[in-house]
């Protein structure tokens, strides 16, 4: 990948002029190949690289072996990049076992920020279920747990605070996507002390801004933003069209790079979690993990152009 | 109850299919690749069709009727729950659904015998044996049509929807009774939806 040598000195320097006013703190740690752009969560202080790996859809694969070696390609690219925290759930069919297949043959179970949720109508289920995700993965426990779509909250979430208590997973959160349910998640982000949320946005799908990220901020609640692409629509709507000469300045070179800085750059925003089946899209995605980040005139301008080429 | 069907319903389609149409089709090639050589099985099922639908032996309703009980159960149990089932978390319910038609087929088939290929029913059946024709020698060839990998084959006894296709047809030209016509039908919108959508 041509990006992959392009860290330079230059870029080094815009990114120290157009980060955000110490809200997305340039703060870089050393990875193996490229330095990577990280947020804190704000409950712990702890860093995350600004890009995560879902895993809906494209790590679905069951028992195929050919398959299961493709994802840990892209898992082990991910790695390799700086990337840190995986997402999944019990809904994504085979994904969990073919995360812990690569995590397990890449020997990394214990370097990832494992996050799952749990999803089952019956709250009863909820830690049995658990069990069964963390099996499948592998890992010694999750970082964090997620109640997946609102479902049967009150009680999954009393489990959760247990589970912290006990130090069975270090991180509660609760997520959602396609901007169903603000409200009842704005309501319950106002209630519990949640450590992270999960929700959709990007370029065009900015609800999301209007009131569950600033409360996200108030609140000290990290946010972990699905559908970056909306499930690629988006680059494919966007593939084609003349990514602005201005783009450059904040070293993105194509249009997942665009569309992820924007995201992340958001203040509120501690990481999205784009999911890919392909080795050369990760390394292309995690670039967006390094180098400057928009401002806010930077992130208008970017919004306004899509818009108008959309 | 209803607060579960107004939480299903803040769901689209497409959160039930996470799984990629490559991911879906390579199934089949595996499927085919471990289940060899049941297709000489499934073979021989579709020439016993014809013989029956041909010759009209005074077994063939119940004939027709065993074909159809065994290959329901057996994409229900080798197909639907063994492997869909890993990439598709409602797969298991279909497998049940499957497993049900296999016992409305065996009731009403085998038990009850009333899959009935009468002389007069000749031009039905003509038109039966025609689109039977088609769903046992075209059907498997669509993946290489499509461009896929032959291997991705479907066959009918093997896969759903050829299974669901030549029983439709049986159930047609054998004037079985409407009831066994519900899951085949529903069958058919969920795999459509399920090939849009993915």
């Amino acid at each position: 990948m041509k990006y992959q040598n392009n860290w330079s000195r230059r870029r080094f320097l815009q990114s120290l002029a157009l980060g955000v006013g110490g809200l997305v703190t340039p703060v870089f740690v050393h990875a193996a190949t490229e330095k990577v752009l990280t947020k804190a969560i704000p409950s712990s202080g702890e860093r995350i690289p600004v890009i995560g790996l879902g895993s809906s859809r494209t790590f679905n694969v069951g028992s195929d072996p050919v398959a299961l070696d493709n994802v840990t390609a892209v898992i082990s690219q991910f790695f390799n990049a700086g990337g840190k925290l995986i997402d999944s759930s019990p809904m994504y069919g085979s994904s969990q076992q073919a995360i812990g297949y690569a995590l397990n043959k890449l020997a990394k179970t214990r370097e990832v920020f494992s996050a799952d949720k749990v999803w089952t109508w019956e709250s009863a289920m909820g830690p049995e279920q658990m069990e069964q995700s963390r099996r499948y993965w592998q890992v010694d426990a999750f970082d964090l747990m997620q109640v997946h779509n609102l479902v049967e909250w009150e009680p999954h979430l009393k489990t959760l605070y247990r589970m912290k208590q006990q130090g069975k997973i270090r991180y509660v959160g609760i997520s959602t996507s396609h901007g169903r349910r603000h409200d009842e998640l704005e309501a319950i982000m106002k209630s519990q002390p949640l450590d992270f949320i999960q929700c959709s946005y990007n370029i065009l799908d900015r609800e999301a801004e209007q009131r569950l990220l600033p409360l996200a901020k108030q609140r000290g609640i990290a946010v972990i933003i699905n559908r970056p692409f909306q499930r690629g629509d988006l680059i494919d709507e966007l593939a084609g069209k003349p990514l602005p000469t201005w783009a450059r300045t904040i070293a993105c070179d194509t249009w997942p790079q665009f569309l992820l800085k924007f995201i992340v750059s958001h203040p509120s925003v501690t990481c999205a979690i784009p999911a890919t089946t392909q080795v050369a899209h990760v390394k292309e995605n995690m670039f967006a993990c390094t180098g400057p980040l928009p401002d806010q005139a930077m992130r208008q301008r970017m919004v306004d152009y899509v818009e108008k080429i959309i | 109850m209803r607060e579960m069907m107004d939480k299903l319903a803040s769901y689209s389609l497409s959160d039930f299919i996470l799984f990629s149409d490559k991911v879906y089709y390579r199934l089949f090639e595996l499927y085919n690749l471990a289940i060899w050589p049941m297709h000489l099985l499934a073979v021989s099922f579709a020439f016993l069709i014809f013989y029956m639908l041909w010759k009209r032996p005074l077994w063939a309703g119940r004939g027709m009727g065993v074909i159809l009980v065994v290959s329901w159960t057996w994409v229900a149990w080798a197909f639907l729950y063994q492997r869909f089932y890993q990439i598709h978390v409602v797969a298991n319910g279909y497998a049940l659904g499957f497993l049900l038609q296999a016992v409305l087929l065996a009731w009403s088939g085998v038990v009850k015998n009333r899959f009935v290929l009468l002389e007069q029913n000749r031009g039905r059946i003509h038109i039966g044996l025609g689109l039977l024709f088609l769903v046992f020698i075209l059907y498997p060839f669509i993946a290489v049509i499509s461009g896929r990998n032959w291997l991705q084959f479907e066959m009918f006894a093997l896969a759903p929807d050829p299974t669901v296709l030549v029983t439709l047809i049986l159930l047609w030209v054998g004037r079985a009774s409407r009831l066994l016509y519900i899951i085949p039908i529903i069958w058919l919108l969920i795999s459509g939806v399920t090939v849009l959508v993915m």
